[in-house]
């Protein structure tokens, strides 16, 4: 469960101008919910979903991520938390280019701490199988299409095991098609895996197709 | 995958993209190490080299020169460096009657020209008696060397070394019983000596010398003085020993800042201290290049993590932590660094081979230790700034970076 209370982000945009991203969000995601974070671009949803993800942090108010309250970790436990808990699709897919796919898929294994319950490669190469990508485990990422590249990084989100997946506008690069696809996977490891999904997303379709639509604007949710 | 493999990879990875770039930035320390190690190596086959041209002499030789030319292991300068003082017989004579030498030579040394028709060639002559050559290991070659006999007599014979000999004649084996003259007086060329090799770096070229009983001499030396008297002590004594007795006999005539009594070992160290400052001074100028080679790593990385931020934002969004991305550039730069000091590294190896023929520098394990230590180091020194850089950007304000 993730709990938001009283949650504010402002930004310091000049000397005396200050930006309110956020105003006053009190949010909680359930374990294994699939919800949308809906509203128009510059409403806040991506401000919200780096907070959701860790990436950011509030300028005022508490996130709590099952008993853990976010402000209380350091650096290094916030890392680790993003590293297990989380996992991240984007709109530009984000692979790292000079890695091969497999490579790509596997590095979240690389920075964790504990110790894994599954060998990373064989992970890899099953989500590689599972996700229809046979044969292009070797391939760089600017040699596959982008439907392929959003697959791997669905992959490369799901290697750990999170329990929350944290997409934002995961189809907002890819045609109609290719992008239905996308949203399909995802909501088939929803209900197969039970991970808890956020996606976010300025396409009214996709988030009704979600069980809980959370609309915001002006970083007010309504 | 294991972590370090993974950091090194990328790493690598980077360089490969990179080609010109990473071996343009690692130029500056493949320069510096390479100037560095090079020098040392210099520096050493110098030390051997003198060493070497020494040793032949024998460690037991021991000269007595006027003034106080050696002080604290350095040579020094000054009037009293030079001292106003020169030996005669009667110093001999007294030396002679130590036990403890084996030979007792005066030596008389003078820069001369030595012509035979129109050719002439500009030599050192060395005039002593007959036992000069026991004390400096010297064996003719062609001919003889002289004795007592033409000291008593002297006759107007000369001994030449190899080299002067081949100057003049052509060949060696050439130069027996021909004549020459030096200063406008002329001699019979009695012996050839065998070559000893060296010369230079402080070392005396005994090949190029005339040697000349000390008698005859006394035709360009009408004082009859000696500018130096060379000792050889028996071999079963030590030389502090003996040089104490050669003190101690001295002092009842002189004073002691009038003269000193050197040993091989010490004009060694002190001959050796001077190239040692020398190679020292030169080695840290070529140090400099090394920082300037830091600071192009250095440089360099700024551009890279600069290039890398989204990568950055990426590899914290899926948990790398900050000593993560700290680690990840660290590496790169000290393997950037390290790959220029192997670089200079196998180029100084390879000039030092070159060389070998006409210069015995040498690379020893304490070079190849220090090149590879100090280029790790500048890769770390150099490359902790933009690590930091790299590591301490917000996750969120990387991965928003286009």
């Amino acid at each position: 469960m993730i709990k938001l209370q009283s949650l504010w982000k402002q930004y310091q945009l000049d000397k005396e101008l200050i930006f309110t991203a956020l105003k006053n969000i009190n949010l909680t995601l359930k374990d294994g919910e699939f919800s949308s974070i809906v509203g128009p671009s510059g409403s806040g949803k991506s401000t919200l979903m780096h907070i959701i993800g860790l990436l950011d942090k509030p300028s005022k108010g508490k996130v709590t991520i099952g008993d853990k309250d976010v402000s209380m970790l350091s650096d290094d436990e916030i890392s680790s938390l993003r590293n297990e808990f989380v996992g991240f699709v984007f709109q530009q897919f984000n692979l790292i280019p000079k890695l091969t796919v497999l490579e790509n898929i596997m590095m979240p294994a690389v920075y964790a701490r504990k110790r894994l319950a599954f060998d990373p490669k064989e992970k890899a190469l099953s989500l590689i199988k599972q996700f229809g990508l046979d044969g292009k485990e070797n391939s760089f990422p600017n040699k596959i299409s982008g439907g392929q590249q959003q697959r791997v990084a669905i992959a490369r989100a799901l290697i750990m095991e999170p329990k929350l997946i944290l997409a934002d506008e995961p189809t907002g690069n890819l045609d109609t098609k290719t992008g239905q696809g996308i949203l399909d996977l995802l909501h088939k490891l929803h209900k197969t895996e039970h991970i808890t999904v956020v996606v976010v997303t300025h396409d009214p379709i996709i988030a009704a197709k979600t069980e809980r639509k959370i609309e915001i604007k002006d970083g007010e949710i309504l | 995958m294991n972590y370090i493999l993974f950091i090194l990879k990328s790493a690598i990875e980077d360089f490969s993209r990179n080609k010109g770039r990473t071996f343009l930035t690692s130029m500056g320390i493949l320069i510096g190490v390479f100037a560095v190690v090079l020098l040392i190596a210099f520096g050493l086959g110098l030390k051997k080299y003198i060493n070497d041209q020494f040793e032949s002499l024998g460690t037991n030789l021991i000269r007595v020169i006027p003034g106080k030319i050696l002080q604290g292991g350095s040579f020094r300068s000054g009037p009293s460096a030079l001292g106003a003082i020169r030996f005669d017989e009667k110093d001999i004579s007294r030396l002679q009657r130590l036990k403890s030498a084996l030979y007792v030579v005066p030596v008389v040394s003078k820069s001369i020209s030595v012509s035979i028709g129109k050719g002439s060639e500009l030599g050192d002559l060395y005039a002593s008696s007959a036992d000069i050559f026991a004390s400096l290991n010297l064996k003719s070659q062609y001919g003889d060397i002289f004795t007592r006999k033409e000291v008593e007599k002297r006759s107007k014979i000369v001994v030449i070394g190899p080299k002067i000999a081949e100057k003049l004649f052509g060949s060696a084996d050439l130069a027996l019983d021909k004549n020459v003259k030096i200063e406008g007086q002329t001699f019979k060329v009695m012996g050839v000596l065998e070559a000893k090799g060296g010369g230079g770096f402080g070392g005396p070229d005994l090949d190029s010398f005339v040697y000349m009983p000390y008698t005859t001499a006394q035709v360009f030396n009408p004082d009859k003085k000696f500018i130096a008297i060379i000792v050889k002590a028996k071999s079963d004594i030590s030389v502090d020993q003996v040089k104490k007795e050669i003190s101690d006999s001295l002092l009842k005539r002189y004073k002691k800042d009038d003269f000193s009594v050197i040993d091989q070992a010490e004009l060694l160290s002190a001959i050796g201290s001077i190239f040692g400052i020398m190679n020292a001074v030169l080695i840290a100028i070529a140090a400099v290049s090394l920082i300037v080679g830091g600071i192009g790593i250095m440089n360099i990385m700024y551009v890279t993590v600069t290039e890398r931020i989204k990568e950055i934002g990426i590899r914290r969004a899926i948990g790398a932590r900050k000593t993560d991305i700290l680690y990840q550039f660290l590496a790169e730069s000290i393997a950037l660094s390290i790959l220029g000091g192997v670089m200079g590294l196998l180029l100084a190896y390879g000039v030092v081979l070159l060389i070998q023929k006409l210069f015995p520098a040498y690379i020893d394990t304490g070079s190849v230790a220090l090149a590879l230590g100090v280029s790790s180091l500048i890769g770390v020194l150099f490359g902790v700034f933009p690590a930091k850089k790299a590591a301490d950007l917000s996750p969120i304000d990387a991965i928003r970076y286009e």
